[in-house]
């Protein structure tokens, strides 16, 4: 595969990776879009065990969690909850060090983009079992595909189902509803509209009979289905078009919703706001939803519009990296894998990139809210969040910049593209390490 | 955003007050004297019958024979106190201390944490949950209708902003950062960076600030989990310097199982935070109002998982020496089977809203047509609960 331009990978991935000679010229579409077809060694070392392989671990987890062995380091538990513990702090880990090692930036920047507009947070203990699972099999699979598939995906996994509080809803006039007088839970259905597909365009009237619809949807280790004693009977009209109980007629909801213009233009619409800048240029969007609508949500299609704009190319990079994408990015620069055990400075055991992502105010896979992690730049730039985001500077400049060249640092890492403020500033350090903290803490080096 | 800053500076040398450029004039609505609000926001729907307990209501041992098993101090005939929260009882007898019972937000529709964590922080009357169009804080919508509010009256502590903080008044952030090993030129060359990109400077600035004024609080602060011990002394800190108004979340009060355990480590928790926020105001304690807000209550049957579910009557925790302690407030609605709401939650017999919009009003001189309109739409203030001194 050929390697992305310096612009390619600053914009659309996680900025150049040590050792890799960056490809010419600004941005082409073509090899952007061939990242997505080409295999992925580097990333694929981090390939995630799949939910079918863990729902035997996560019940004996449970059961040890019950007979309260697994306080004080688990020393008592069952092997294979100790695995599982294992498994899910390698999970975390693999949100940082797999797009730090990645060879096709792109894709990875995908998955998070996606995994962000369609949110599950791991919150409780449930959440923590799911979640990569969440981002490996309902969006990984789906990011070069259609909306359709990812958004059936993503409304059946049963993180999605646990998070927005799916299972909790039963049709008040289902078996169970009668028995014990239990009723529906909105939740669900209400963020599917909201904030996963339309926006906007639907009353209140939808959600309820939305909700209706949804009622008794269950997946777990038998796999998707709608059980008869939570279903809601009867037909419903969701936008205009009626549906009857069942797991083919949600899924046949999901094709109509997907296909309607306010998806096309919400999906749009967050897609360049994460990408080219927090008010993105009204024609961009425009025709990013048609290009999508034209392709019968495919979101290659999509991706290609926004390439093939005239802003994708701009030299002014007008969006901010996340702490995530921060970190990421530092890492790939330095040549670090965020493995790496008894650097200076930093704790005998390792960088502790998890805490410090939360220290930086995004912890892993923990989203505040159901509309995810904000994607405009001044929700990242609260005073204590600018302190984070030197304070990690100076670990790492301390850690790595003993022998750096920080010049040849900021040409590697910025092209042309660096400030002549930035250039005499990281010249002009004291140290060399502190030349290599002047450049990871740049607002340049911050944007992309 | 200095001017209180230097307007104080100005006034400790003597100078006038009144004559200063800096000071605006005093309004009604004032941010700018001796009265402190602290708002927690109780995340994950507390369990306010777990917490003080209605042990005089003859239908309680029976919907919870666990989680009543461990008996703790009276508070009085018909109230006990959880026992994890004994360390408290002093702050009880001293009057520093009370609740309010059976209250709730008018949310109504759908027990969802996220629907009504958002109700409680934006402050809305809509039973479904949603919001004001603004989308923004009540608390700021408070400051807002103070004259003499600067960006620093309002402090919200922890990570991430909080909703009931957001909005248009500009407001503090703050959580502790450690000490820089920078020399004092990379630092120059890292400042002079931020200042020239838009983006940046105000924030980097802002950060330097209170870095600058920090008096040692950056050195030595472990990272990681901030203790609740630490957070109210960073809240009291914040509140001893210009900031009158402070808010932060504590979660964790989701309890569907094995209550017994994780009440006694949360309200340990939330007892130490109230503790040391006492111990670091000092004096300026006598003027101080905490209140612990949570977005709803929980069943009044215990599950059959050791915890209880997502109810809708809840508990707010009163604190500070402005308060008229030592009482429950609010009317108890009965625990008898057809006094619950919809046959499983204490029956909410007030909207929660109105104990902060006393507050502010008594506090902050807040007139009632603002609160009433503006800070929380729909909310009827009735009479003054006599909940302050």
């Amino acid at each position: 595969m050929e390697a992305p331009s310096l612009l390619e990978d600053i914009r659309f991935g996680y900025g150049p990776l040590a050792g890799r000679t960056p490809g010419q010229g600004g941005i082409d579409p073509d090899r952007v879009l061939a990242q997505l077809a080409a295999p992925d060694a580097s990333a694929a070392t981090w390939d995630r065990p799949p939910l079918a392989k863990r729902w035997n671990l996560i019940e004996i987890y449970a059961q040890d969690r019950k007979a309260g062995l697994l306080r004080q380091g688990a020393k008592e538990a069952d092997p294979r909850s100790r695995k599982l513990i294992q498994i899910e702090e390698e999970d975390a880990q693999s949100f940082i060090s797999r797009p730090a090692v990645a060879q096709c930036g792109f894709r990875e920047r995908l998955v998070n983009f996606w995994a962000n507009r369609i949110t599950v947070a791991a919150s409780g203990q449930i959440l923590r079992h799911l979640i990569q699972s969440y981002r490996d099999e309902a969006i990984r699979p789906h990011v070069t595909g259609r909306l359709t598939e990812m958004l059936k995906a993503t409304l059946w996994h049963p993180a999605m189902q646990t998070y927005l509080t799916q299972t909790q809803s039963v049709g008040p006039n289902s078996k169970l509803g009668k028995r014990q007088g239990k009723g529906l839970n909105e939740n669900l259905a209400r963020e599917f509209l909201e904030l996963h597909t339309m926006g906007s365009g639907y009353s209140q009237e939808d959600v309820t009979e939305l909700a209706r619809l949804l009622a008794g949807m269950k997946n777990d280790a038998e796999g998707p289905r709608v059980e008869d004693n939570r279903a809601e009977p009867g037909r419903k009209t969701i936008l205009g078009t009626s549906y009857d109980p069942g797991r083919d007629e949600i899924d046949r909801l999901v094709e109509t919703v997907a296909r309607r213009p306010e998806t096309a233009r919400a999906t749009a619409f967050f897609m360049a706001r994460h990408f080219i800048a927090d008010a993105p240029p009204e024609d961009l969007v425009a025709t990013m939803a048609q290009a999508y609508l034209d392709h019968d949500t495919d979101l290659t299609a999509l991706y290609r519009a926004m390439l093939t704009h005239k802003s994708a190319r701009s030299r002014e990079r007008q969006k901010l990296r996340t702490p995530h994408e921060l970190v990421v990015a530092s890492l790939r620069l330095t040549g670090l894998t965020g493995l790496e055990t008894g650097l200076r400075g930093f704790r005998k055991e390792g960088m502790k990139l998890i805490d410090r992502l939360k220290i930086m105010g995004q912890p892993v896979y923990l989203p505040a809210r159901p509309d995810g992690w904000p994607e405009v730049s001044e929700a990242w730039l609260t005073p204590p969040m600018v302190s984070a985001r030197v304070d990690w500077s100076i670990d790492l400049g301390r850690a790595v910049g003993e022998r750096a060249d920080p010049v040849a640092m900021a040409d590697f890492a910025l092209g042309d593209l660096a400030s002549p403020i930035l250039r005499r500033a990281v010249a002009g350090a004291e140290q060399r390490w502190e030349g290599v903290t002047v450049l990871l803490s740049s607002p340049d080096f911050s944007r992309r | 955003m200095t001017d209180l800053l230097l307007s104080r500076r100005a006034f400790l040398i003597g100078c006038s007050v009144a004559a200063s450029p800096l000071v605006t004039p005093v309004s009604f609505a004032s941010a700018s004297g001796e009265n402190r609000l602290v708002v927690i926001v109780l995340r994950g729907a507390m369990d306010g019958l777990d917490v003080v307990r209605p042990v005089g209501d003859t239908a309680f041992a029976g919907l919870r024979p666990t989680l009543s098993a461990n008996p703790g101090p009276a508070l009085n005939d018909f109230f006990t106190l959880h026992p994890a929260a004994e360390s408290l009882m002093p702050l009880w007898k001293s009057g520093e201390l009370g609740f309010a019972h059976a209250v709730a937000t008018p949310y109504r529709q759908g027990r969802s944490h996220f629907i009504g964590q958002d109700a409680l922080e934006n402050g809305t009357d809509q039973t479904d949950g949603t919001m004001t169009s603004a989308h923004d804080g009540w608390l700021n919508r408070a400051i807002g209708l103070m004259k003499d509010a600067t960006p620093e009256t309002g402090v919200s502590v922890g990570q991430q902003r909080l909703l009931v903080l957001e909005g248009d008044a500009p407001s503090d952030h703050w959580f502790p950062v450690e000490e820089s090993q920078l020399s004092g030129q990379g630092a120059e060359l890292i400042a002079a960076l931020n200042a020239a990109d838009p983006l940046f400077a105000e924030p980097f600035a802002e950060a330097q600030r209170l870095a600058d004024t920090s008096d040692g609080m950056t050195g030595g602060v472990p990272r990681g989990k901030m203790q609740y011990a630490q957070l109210g002394t960073y809240v009291a800190q914040r509140l001893m310097g210009p900031s009158r108004i402070a808010s932060f979340s504590l979660g964790g009060w989701d309890m569907h199982r094995d209550q017994v355990r994780s009440m006694a480590g949360q309200l340990k928790g939330l007892s130490d935070a109230i503790l040391a926020m006492k111990e670091g105001l000092g004096r300026a304690w006598g003027t101080t109002l905490v209140i612990g807000i949570t977005e709803f209550g929980r069943t009044a049957r215990e599950n059959g998982t050791g915890g209880t579910d997502h109810g809708t009557g809840g508990l707010a925790v009163l604190a500070g020496g402005a308060l008229k302690g030592g009482h429950v407030y609010g009317k108890w609605p009965g625990l008898g089977e057809s006094d619950l709401f919809e046959n499983r939650d204490l029956l909410p017999t007030a909207d929660v809203r109105a104990f902060p919009a006393w507050a502010l009003r008594s506090m902050f001189g807040l007139e009632a047509a603002g609160l009433e309109a503006t800070v929380f739409p729909g909310l009827d203030l009735g009479s003054d609960p006599g909940f302050l001194l």
